[in-house]
């Protein structure tokens, strides 16, 4: 794919969407799939690119094609949040202290990225998708909570018990990893 | 390891921070920082561009040729349903009794306001025809069109047709109204019109 390809693809050229789509789709797919769970990454990037082929017109270069497709995936994904009228429920309330996440059971497979992957995708919705826009995406709370459409309280909040969670997870998964080690929120000697 | 990978925006990458965002970030030394920058993108088990090739109904640039948008039409139907009833509310009350309407039935007889007005026909073959054939282009052209453009194309069909038939009902009582025949004219050409749109549109579907 190339910058061309996009300018193309604006001007109406299917082929060169379809490379644009080729170029874009792991990004796209991988953002739905932690987003909205395994179940619902495919239709979801449908949605994404067929969204993308129709607003083609508005894309003015101003920042990378990229950084546009990305954000307009993320309008998509949590749109579709708001469609089922599932945002707000997909919270758990702040009191409540414990994620109920299962450890899965210890795997050999030397892969700390798909370990991630797997436990991301058992968070609850709410949280999964908090964790991602902050900690994988590079969102801010304040971005996260105009787009979710909750307080920055509660996406910090969130943001934690995620987090505590999945290393918990994970180092259920993974014994050797990191025990011990783990550090979050301010009290607790982040950089 | 840096902590935010910059992902650059040839072969997938989106050009956005990757990793925890600056307000509330992982230690260096976390080891779920660690599992983040090993998550991998890949694509999904199956191709997914059929699905978007097939509900890729317009093309961008076609579509920017096109004079109406969803709630324009919208407005449109509308707009049509109100003046027709308007019309043919207009047209169908009873006449009132002035002195003023007595003077001009015996000034303008009858007969001569039927002679100079024609009532609308516009029913000529050739109109006809070309809404037929229009409707023909539309019916094999749907399946290309988003669902809901044909959902309000089809409620603006339905909305000037109602307005075609409130205009023939009127007429028939008071074949010399020049604002019936009038109306009936625009409600027919706005049929047209809206055929030819709709027309363009699938077959831009279909490039």
């Amino acid at each position: 794919m190339t910058v061309d390809d996009v300018v193309l693809a604006a001007n109406g050229d299917a082929a060169a969407f379809e490379r644009v789509y080729h170029a874009h789709v792991p990004r796209v797919h991988g953002l739905a799939r932690r987003m909205a769970g395994p179940e619902a990454a495919d239709e979801l990037t449908q949605d994404v690119f067929v969204r993308a082929w129709q607003k083609l017109g508005t894309f003015r270069g101003e920042s990378s094609f990229g950084t546009w497709l990305h954000r307009l995936a993320v309008n998509v994904i949590v749109e579709r949040f708001r469609t089922l009228g599932v945002a707000r429920d997909r919270f758990l309330p702040d009191g409540e202290a414990v994620l109920d996440i299962a450890p899965a059971a210890p795997r050999s497979r030397p892969d700390l990225g798909m370990d991630l992957q797997v436990a991301i995708e058992r968070l609850p919705p709410g949280a999964r998708t908090i964790f991602v826009l902050h900690d994988v995406e590079g969102y801010r709370h304040e971005e996260i909570a105009t787009m979710l459409g909750v307080s920055a309280g509660t996406s910090k909040s969130q943001l934690h018990r995620a987090r505590q969670a999945l290393r918990q997870t994970l180092n259920a998964d993974r014994p050797q990893m990191g025990r011990g080690r783990a550090t979050d929120g301010p009290q607790m000697g982040r950089r | 390891m840096t902590q935010i990978a910059q992902i650059g925006d040839g072969g997938g990458g989106n050009g956005r921070r990757r990793g925890p965002a600056e307000d509330d970030p992982l230690g260096h030394d976390d080891p779920l920082l660690q599992a983040i920058e090993a998550l991998a993108d890949a694509p999904p088990e199956r191709s997914l561009w059929p699905g978007i090739e097939s509900r890729m109904a317009r093309r961008p640039g076609a579509a920017r040729s096109f004079t109406f948008t969803l709630p324009q039409l919208a407005m449109a139907a509308t707009l049509t349903i109100a003046v027709s009833a308007g019309v043919s509310w207009l047209a169908m009350r009873p006449a009132p009794a002035t002195p003023e309407a007595a003077i001009r039935a015996v000034a303008e007889p009858t007969d001569a306001v039927q002679g100079d007005v024609q009532r609308a026909t516009f029913a000529d073959a050739a109109y006809d025809a070309a809404v037929a054939d229009l409707e023909q282009v539309l019916q094999e052209g749907r399946d290309t069109l988003d669902p809901q453009t044909v959902m309000v194309l089809e409620r603006n069909l339905a909305a000037i047709d109602e307005a075609i038939r409130q205009s023939r009902a009127a007429l028939d009582a008071d074949p010399a109204n020049t604002y019936l025949n009038s109306h009936l004219a625009d409600a027919r050409r706005r049929k047209l019109e809206l055929l030819r749109q709709a027309a363009l549109l699938s077959n831009a579907g279909e490039m």
